[in-house]
């Protein structure tokens, strides 16, 4: 598998990123590692793109932070789905899903 | 997964807080990777390189994360203000529900003072500020001619050929254009024939004001040219009368006086000219120009001039002044001592109104500031009655800014709903005035609650709440709420602070109560001496109706005489009819004036007497009851036939016949040049130009002698009631002409009054005012006092106890209100004398200095005051020592 280009990519971190929050609060660097691990390793999204993300979408109220302890007992900003957030994700990701399959459709050979 | 609590919110950040949050996340991040790069082997130094270069522009993304958190930063805070503010006003909704009688009384009385300021500024502001509705009024001028001697001194109009030099050879306005005041008969499809108020305009007029029709056209000077069409401009209000408002009817005819005349244009619903005008002809001077050596002296079109841009009032006063120099020299018979006089448009108009509004709105606003005082004094009141709870938030925490906020959003809740009664109030108020009179305002003022008038409400109601409130959050802040705490809530007083907020409150609302009173009785003793004036005739059992005949059938004496003569004749005999007459303006209404030159005697050429002239016929003085001094009064022999014969009052007999005027013959017109008429009688004096107005001199000519005047007002004396005539006249008057409009039938009891109407209304508004104001300084004073009492309850116990009689604890209650009132009338007397200056020229036959008027008010006050703080000081005394001093 190849990377996904950094062009493609644009667009699709906030899902990605509210998907990623979708099961529990998670601060910038797990979500960017769980985003690898998800994919794969084909959609990695760079900490400049992550960072703008979250706090874009924490001003749209779709997200909320606060500061906890991390793994190795250092003090890290946690992200949380709020329950706009939630419903956000699930309206993109069915317009994602059509794209998708869409997309797919069009490219397919024959 | 945990919901964070609602209320929950990370405390708001600063700038430089929200920089370091963002720092300390990114270097987190960067942190991590290094960390996982360097367990994977990599040197430390390559790991930190590595991990930059894969984040991407740092710099950039730093910018981007505080930038987008300032930003939701900011919209908190608002989001949390509106939230408190919220909060605060659901807690001030109900505290002030704990308390119904104090928010009552609050409420109802912001209310009826915010209500009477709102009703009275819709219309001062409709007289007074609102602008006219024609392009750029405020270059508009009026423009007259003033008499600085000889018979008539004083404002005049100008003549026609004045007209045309001053418009001529001016260098100030765009134009000068002029417009007399006119009725008109009109004959609709259906139903009777209809008096209606016409303004006969020059040429240039509309396109002077700038005037834009509805539909249609504007007059234009082509159409006062000789020979030109009958055409004529029309109101909306005449325009949906007469055609229902189609407006393919634009262009047809309306019979006006007796011809049709074609309507070339519709004027939109607001715009108005000359007085309560609905028709607007155009005004053909040639003729009065042609003749100039005679119509130089009548002076009858009012002048309406747009200065050029640039140009003062006081240049084109100047530039006038000039002309006027020019033409005394050139006509010194008819404009020596003549000047010309420039105004602006809208003083012109307003005139005298404008005073009397300035003051009602003084006197309303001189209320509202009583009623703030009385309201902040509840407010202060209900604040250390609520001490311990307030002590108790003080102590949880709530800071000292927190509880003024929590004081000032209950006054201002509290006049916001007054405001908003009051609003509904004026409103209701308003229509329901000028459905009693309509005529009450001068001129293109329509008074109504629009956005403007609701907006100063609001304004009004906001300053009021702030003006309440801050009274007592003040006293509240410097309040010791500790002791309070101690002391359970029960002490006596709230400091310093707030007894002297509560005496200050007190003093000004008796100083503002003095001086509405003085105003308010000088008002008063001004109408009783007009009531008082005598008019000289008996105005009840009397009916009146106008009539105006018109047109080329009544182009001849003789016409108008039969019509006259077959209406009156029909009406005399009838059953129940004492007396008919008629006369071309009844008293209190006003009546033309002319020059007089008496043979026999010398006469000043240029000073020539001045008197009133009314044309009457029939029984009218026996109609008006009015007495017959000496001499006869009109015959039937008096006919066209016969010579000229007049009758006059008893003040022109003391003042141009000191000898007798029984046979004398006098000559009249604008140069008294007249055939000569003869004197048969005198008789008393009636009160003319309302009883506010001396009377003038007077002569009444036999209108069958002198028919050119066809509008005449009949008067019919009654047995019974006068209004059961009423089918009898129109029978009468429909007999004689079906087409002659029938207007303002009326008791003269009712004409009578409509002159003192104006003032009636203004002086029950000042003296209601007045006593609001009293009643609430009344209220006031009775309030803090009580409460002063009912907190030394102890202090009364224990000197009762200690040997003091009742009587001096009721002389030390006394003592301690009347000081405070003594301070108020103090104040209130130096105001009032501030007052007088604005107040002397609505005044009549009292001065501003009426001695019974000032003694008057301090008695009242002081007995009013008295008898307040009397009820508290009993109540002082009846303290049982024993039980109070058991229940501390």
């Amino acid at each position: 598998m190849r990377r996904v280009p950094h062009e493609m990519l644009q667009g699709t971190v906030d899902i990605l990123v509210l998907r990623a929050l979708a099961g529990e609060a998670m601060h910038g660097y797990a979500i960017s590692r769980w985003l690898g691990q998800r994919s794969d390793g084909v959609l990695t999204v760079d900490g400049a793109a992550l960072y703008q993300a979250l706090h874009r979408l924490e001003r749209q109220k779709w997200v909320t932070s606060s500061w906890g302890l991390s793994e190795n007992n250092r003090k890290a900003k946690y992200y949380t789905l709020t329950r706009v957030g939630r419903t956000q994700l699930r309206t993109e990701a069915a317009v994602w899903q059509d794209y998708a399959a869409a997309v797919a459709r069009v490219l397919s050979p024959g | 997964m945990r919901r964070p609590a609602r209320n929950f919110r990370f405390p708001w950040r600063s700038r430089d807080q929200i920089a370091r949050d963002v720092d300390r996340e990114l270097a987190f991040h960067l942190e991590m990777r290094i960390g996982e790069l360097m367990r994977d082997g990599m040197e430390e130094d390559a790991a930190r390189d590595r991990a930059t270069l894969e984040f991407g522009d740092l710099d950039f993304t730093r910018r981007y994360c505080r930038n987008q958190d300032e930003q939701d930063d900011r919209a908190t805070r608002w989001s949390d203000r509106i939230a408190s503010l919220g909060y605060d006003l659901r807690h001030a909704a109900r505290s002030l529900r704990r308390t119904p009688a104090f928010t009552a009384v609050a409420i109802l009385t912001i209310a009826l003072v915010l209500g009477a300021n709102t009703a009275v500024f819709s219309a001062a502001r409709a007289v007074l500020l609102r602008p006219l509705p024609y392009r750029d009024p405020g270059a508009l001028m009026a423009v007259w001619e003033k008499s600085l001697a000889g018979s008539f001194v004083g404002n005049a109009p100008l003549s026609p050929p004045d007209y045309q030099d001053y418009r001529a050879q001016q260098h100030v306005f765009t134009d000068i254009a002029a417009y007399s005041d006119a009725q008109v008969t009109w004959l609709p499809t259906r139903g009777d024939p209809q008096l209606v108020r016409a303004a006969e305009v020059t040429g240039n007029m509309f396109n002077l004001l700038e005037a834009v029709p509805r539909a249609g056209r504007i007059l234009l000077p082509s159409d006062a040219a000789p020979q030109a069409p009958d055409v004529a401009v029309i109101s909306s209000g005449l325009f949906d009368r007469a055609f229902a408002g189609d407006a393919d009817r634009l262009g047809k005819s309306l019979i006006l006086n007796r011809r049709p005349v074609r309507i070339v244009g519709v004027m939109r619903p607001e715009f108005s000219f000359g007085y309560q005008a609905d028709v607007w002809l155009p005004l053909d001077l040639t003729k009065d120009l042609a003749d100039a050596g005679r119509t130089r002296k009548q002076h009858w079109l009012h002048g309406v001039a747009r200065l050029r841009s640039g140009t003062t009032v006081d240049a084109a006063t100047h530039d006038l002044a000039v002309i006027a120099k020019r033409l005394a020299t050139a006509y010194p018979d008819a404009d020596s001592n003549r000047v010309a006089a420039v105004a602006s448009l809208r003083w012109w108009l307003v005139g005298s109104s404008s005073s009397g509004l300035v003051l009602l709105q003084g006197a309303a606003l001189l209320v509202l500031l009583i009623a703030c005082a009385n309201v902040a004094n509840l407010t202060l009141s209900r604040a250390l009655d609520r001490r311990r709870d307030l002590a108790v938030r003080a102590a949880l925490g709530s800071g000292q800014g927190r509880l003024i906020r929590q004081v000032l959003t209950e006054s201002i809740l509290v006049a916001a709903v007054g405001g908003l009664l009051g609003v509904a109030l004026a409103y209701a108020a308003t229509r329901w005035l000028l459905s009693l009179d309509p005529n009450a305002l001068p001129g293109p003022f329509p008074a109504t609650v629009d956005t403007t008038v609701l907006a100063f409400g609001a304004a009004l109601a906001m300053g009021t709440g702030l003006l309440s409130g801050l009274a007592p959050a003040l006293a509240i802040s410097r309040m010791d709420l500790q002791q309070a705490l101690r002391e359970g809530g029960r002490g006596s007083s709230g400091g310093r602070g707030v007894e002297r907020a509560r005496r200050a409150l007190v003093i000004a609302q008796i100083a503002l109560a003095v001086a509405l009173l003085i105003g308010a009785g000088l008002l008063v003793r001004s109408f009783r001496a007009l009531d008082a004036v005598k008019l000289g005739f008996a105005s009840d059992h009397v009916i009146t109706a106008q009539l105006s005949v018109s047109g080329v059938r009544y182009d001849t004496a003789a016409t108008v005489n039969r019509f006259y003569d077959e209406t009156l004749g029909e009406l005399a005999p009838l059953p129940g009819v004492v007396a008919v007459g008629a006369a071309d303006n009844l008293p209190t209404q006003g009546e033309m004036g002319t020059s007089v030159r008496i043979e026999g005697q010398v006469n000043d050429e240029a000073n020539l007497p001045d008197m009133g002239y009314i044309s009457v016929r029939g029984d009218y003085f026996r109609a008006l009851r009015v007495p017959l001094l000496a001499g006869r009064l009109f015959t039937n022999s008096d006919d066209s036939m016969a010579p000229a014969v007049a009758v006059i009052n008893e003040t022109a007999l003391h003042k141009y016949f000191p000898r007798g005027a029984i046979g004398k013959r006098v000559h009249i017109g604008p140069t008294a040049t007249g055939p000569a008429i003869t004197i048969v009688g005198v008789v008393g004096d009636m009160h003319g130009g309302g009883p506010g107005d001396s009377v003038r001199p007077t002569l009444f000519p036999y209108h069958r002698q002198q028919a050119w005047q066809t509008s005449l007002t009949l008067a019919v004396r009654s047995r019974g009631n006068p209004t059961a005539l009423t089918a009898a006249l129109r029978r009468a008057v429909h007999h004689a002409d079906p087409s002659v409009a029938i207007q303002d039938i009326a008791t003269l009891d009712a004409v009578t009054a409509k002159s003192l109407a104006a003032r009636r209304f203004a002086l029950a508004l000042v003296t209601g005012f007045a006593a609001l104001a009293l009643a609430l300084a009344t209220v006031g004073i009775y309030g803090v006092l009580a409460y002063l009492v009912a907190g030394r309850r102890r202090e009364f116990g224990v000197r009762l106890a200690l040997g003091a009689t009742r009587r001096s604890l009721i002389a030390l209650v006394l003592r301690q209100g009347l000081s405070w009132a003594a301070a108020g009338l103090a104040l209130g007397l130096a105001v009032a004398a501030a007052e007088r200056a604005l107040l002397a020229s609505s005044l009549y036959g009292v001065t501003a200095g009426d001695p019974v008027t000032w003694v008057g008010v301090v008695a009242t006050l002081l007995g009013v005051v008295t008898a307040a703080c009397l009820i508290p000081a009993i109540r002082a005394t009846r303290v049982d020592p024993a039980v109070t001093m058991r229940a501390e």
